[in-house]
């Protein structure tokens, strides 16, 4: 059996910093699948570490807003998949996560958006539980 | 850049479909409200600015850097424990 093609995720407004890229992919980067990439198709040199937030913060609860929604298409919570950046710091050797701008893709329709939690307390850098070496 | 004058209750209208309404001036602070269309994402500048250096900092950070395998290996390592708090069922 030969893995499928990765699906491609359209993120029609370009994320951040970046708004001239829209079409990514996410590839594992170490086998077990907590760490992936997102990479974008339109300029190889845009991607990122990304994973999961709850596998390190059980707690975490973002809220889309209702625009946030819309532009998703998102009707229901079960099709949201959230994941967010991880940033390795060189110098201290740590690593944190961006809990303030997740990234939101509707699996049914592979749109995406990094929403930005305007109103929320969430940390833009969250120190990795775990990442300690 | 374009400079207006607005009062409380006055609007500007940006294009065919934004318009922004001056709806309260108080002390140093000035509520606006913002009619937009769905695809039009805003945000506070200061927010965004910070979601945008993390974005490029993280495009920029290591790809291969030995501490997310030692974290997912640490992490995998927690959920094979049967009574870890994250004991969840489905994961193996």
């Amino acid at each position: 059996m030969t893995d499928p093609e990765p699906q491609v995720i359209v993120f029609e407004e370009g994320i951040p910093g970046f708004p001239d890229v829209r079409r990514f992919v996410l590839t594992d980067i170490v086998p077990d699948g907590i760490f992936q990439v997102l990479q974008c198709l339109d300029d190889p040199a845009v991607s990122l570490v990304v994973a999961v937030p709850w596998l390190f913060f059980p707690d975490y609860a973002p809220e889309l807003t209702e625009l946030d929604q819309a532009g998703l298409e998102l009707e229901r919570e079960e099709d949201a998949v959230v994941f967010c950046s991880v940033t390795i710091d060189p110098d201290s050797h740590t690593a944190t996560m961006n809990l303030l701008g997740p990234f939101i893709v509707n699996v049914r329709t592979l749109k995406g958006r990094q929403v930005v939690l305007t109103d929320s307390d969430h940390p833009l850098r969250a120190p990795l539980p775990l990442a300690v070496i | 850049m374009l400079v207006l004058t607005r009062k409380a209750g006055e609007s500007i209208v940006i294009g065919n479909d934004v318009v922004i309404t001056v709806l309260e001036v108080r002390g140093g602070q000035i509520r606006i409200g913002i009619d937009a269309p769905r695809d039009i994402a805003v945000h506070r500048a200061e927010i965004y600015r910070q979601v945008m250096e993390a974005n490029q900092a993280a495009v920029r950070s290591e790809r291969d850097s030995p501490i997310l395998r030692t974290t997912a290996e640490s992490l995998t390592r927690l959920r094979s424990q049967p009574d870890s708090r994250r004991g969840d069922p489905d994961a193996s």
